[in-house]
């Protein structure tokens, strides 16, 4: 017992010298606080300003800081919700239906495609893979008129399957997830396959699980981008549009929405960093789970 | 025999094509058909008919023409957004791929770091970037315009730039090589912001190289520089490609081309110009992507 711990201190010893001096590893971190303050800087200040009552708001010389924090500005949100013309519910479960849906379709549907240009050879699979790389590069903000044209033929304006389809079949999750397929070992999946395994139970059981933190990366982004979504270009039934719109319209609301808007960008922020952090704590979860060995 | 095995073939590529199936049908209508439609909206005159709609008329290359020879901005902002991209995507995949070794390492509350640096990429949305500067407005009142001039007499004061550059210049150090530092030093924070996802996406990278090779590393002995030149590098390099291609995609979209593009559609009217604008651009962003991407491709080492 003794001796072990006298090893386990020797290796210790042994461990730090190969690492980086103390004094390299504090400058390396000293420049990631600088870094990161400046990225948390817009946050602090909307959770303080979500905390600060009226008067604070508009001090001047304006203050980061909360004095004396309050959450009126959230229950002043909860009487406004009251009386939204459509339940302030439906706006919720509009952007459940469109982030969920297109978060996990997109995840699901891209990655069944990137298996076989991973793993697979066939006739036309670089040509596809150019288009897929050209198609991620033609910007939304400039493609509206002809995606939008597209969309009415298809009959679906003024649905959700407007915005949750055209996310399903986007370029970027397939190129993400072929790129992280490509690196797991053909062995791998040629055990499987002398295992008598059919393809399918090759893509869930042993393709999906070793890629994870890949789908959970694009499961965060996907998540971003249809959270960030107000769906104005086709939704115009009040009853679909999503819980972004209807904030925006109480920001829009001005200088009496202050306190309010300030509290609507609190929630607004909050949902998609919880999220992260959550797909952020599997992530490094993984790393023991995986059984890769060669 | 031989038959035997064609059919197995047949077989397998129809389950191939059951997996790609749901996802091509989506991208043929729904990316495809845009493209090819802008295709077509580029070599034709188009008007609104009175009835609803749009009716196209061709007219063959002219749009092209008036881009090229008459049009007074879209070379130059062509050529500044093509330029900025090559100074700004290898810095932003250096500093992900930096930080993003720095957050595999295990300290507490690693995740929330990690959150910090994904921070940009979230507080981009619409509704938060409208409310907060809002918000901006309304704690500093009047302010901003003098803020601008603290902000230039401070940087007049303190430093003296131009006698550094002077400087390094009589030192025989390339003058593009300045143009360069300075370049970087001055889109900081530009490139901090850039960088969220590069870094989401190196640290999955990290993640799944499996921790046996690290250990066997460490039994041989190698020391961390090793260990990062001989294991990690190689290990994510394939990813190098992946983020080099998010990278480019990314600040395409953000590039003054697409500003331009959408100005012409949406505010002149002028689709059909709109339409030559964003697929000259395109085509000529993906034809320097693809060169990069197979340059890098040829070193990469796939684990197989």
């Amino acid at each position: 017992m003794a001796q072990n711990v006298k090893l386990r201190r020797r290796f210790r010893i042994r461990e730090k010298k190969l690492n980086r001096s103390m004094a390299g590893n504090a400058l390396l971190f000293g420049l990631m606080i600088v870094c990161g303050i400046f990225m948390v800087l817009p946050l602090v200040m909307v959770v303080n300003n979500a905390l600060k009552p009226i008067d604070e708001i508009f001090q001047f010389p304006p203050r980061i800081f909360v004095r004396n924090p309050t959450l009126s500005n959230f229950s002043d949100l909860f009487v406004l919700m009251n009386d939204t013309w459509v339940p302030f519910s439906r706006y919720i479960l509009n952007t459940a239906i469109i982030t969920l849906g297109g978060m996990l379709g997109h995840v699901i549907i891209a990655s069944l495609a990137a298996y076989p240009l991973a793993k697979h050879e066939f006739p036309g699979k670089n040509i596809l893979f150019y288009m897929v790389v050209l198609s991620m590069m033609f910007s939304w903000t400039v493609t509206q008129i002809p995606q939008y044209v597209i969309i009415s033929w298809l009959g679906i304006n003024n649905t959700y399957a407007a915005l949750v389809l055209p996310a399903w079949s986007f370029g970027m999750g397939l190129y993400l997830m072929k790129q992280f397929m490509e690196q797991l070992p053909d062995s791998l999946i040629e055990s499987a396959r002398i295992a008598g395994a059919s393809e399918w139970r090759i893509f869930w059981s042993i393709i999906m699980p070793n890629v994870k933190p890949a789908w959970l990366t694009l499961a965060i982004f996907q998540f971003q981008q249809m959270w960030g979504n107000t769906g104005s270009l086709f939704l115009r039934n009040e009853e679909l549009k999503p819980l972004q719109f209807s904030l925006l319209q109480i920001t829009a609301g001005g200088v009496a929405r202050a306190g309010v808007a300030a509290a609507v960008t609190f929630i607004i922020a909050a949902v998609p960093i919880t999220f992260f952090l959550i797909c952020q704590s599997s992530i490094m979860e993984t790393m023991t789970t995986s059984g890769m060995k060669e | 025999m031989k038959k035997f095995r064609l059919t197995m073939s047949r077989k397998r590529m129809i389950t191939g094509i059951l997996f790609i199936s749901p996802w091509l049908v989506g991208f043929l209508y729904f990316y495809v058909r845009t493209l090819f439609m802008t295709g077509q909206f580029s070599l034709s005159e188009i008007t609104i008919a009175s009835t609803g709609g749009y009716r196209l008329s061709f007219a063959g290359l002219e749009n092209f023409i008036y881009a090229f020879r008459a049009d007074p901005h879209f070379k130059q902002v062509l050529t500044t957004s093509l330029f900025d991209m090559v100074v700004d995507v290898p810095l932003i995949i250096f500093f992900s791929l930096f930080v993003a070794i720095l957050l595999n390492r295990k300290f507490k509350g690693r995740a929330f770091v990690r959150a910090i640096f994904f921070l940009p990429i979230i507080l981009n949305a619409d509704a938060i970037t409208e409310a907060l500067t809002m918000q901006l407005q309304m704690m500093t009142g009047g302010l901003s315009p003098m803020s601008e001039e603290v902000a230039s007499a401070a940087s007049s004061s303190t430093v003296n730039v131009g006698y550094y550059l002077s400087l390094f210049e009589n030192l025989a150090v390339p003058e593009f090589v300045l143009d360069y530092i300075v370049g970087a030093v001055s889109r900081i924070s530009d490139i901090i912001t850039a960088s969220g996802v590069q870094i989401i996406i190196f640290i999955a990278a990290l993640q799944s190289i499996p921790p046996s090779l690290y250990e066997v590393s460490r039994i041989e002995g190698a020391t961390g520089y090793e260990t990062f030149w001989k294991i990690t590098f190689p290990m994510v390099m394939p990813h190098i490609i992946t983020n080099v291609v998010y990278t480019v995609v990314d600040a395409f979209a953000r590039s003054p081309v697409v500003d331009l593009a959408y100005d012409t559609a949406f505010t002149d009217y002028n689709y059909g110009l709109s339409s030559v604008f964003s697929l000259v651009s395109t085509l000529l962003v993906g034809l320097l992507l693809i060169i990069v991407v197979r340059a890098i491709q040829k070193r990469t080492f796939y684990y197989d």
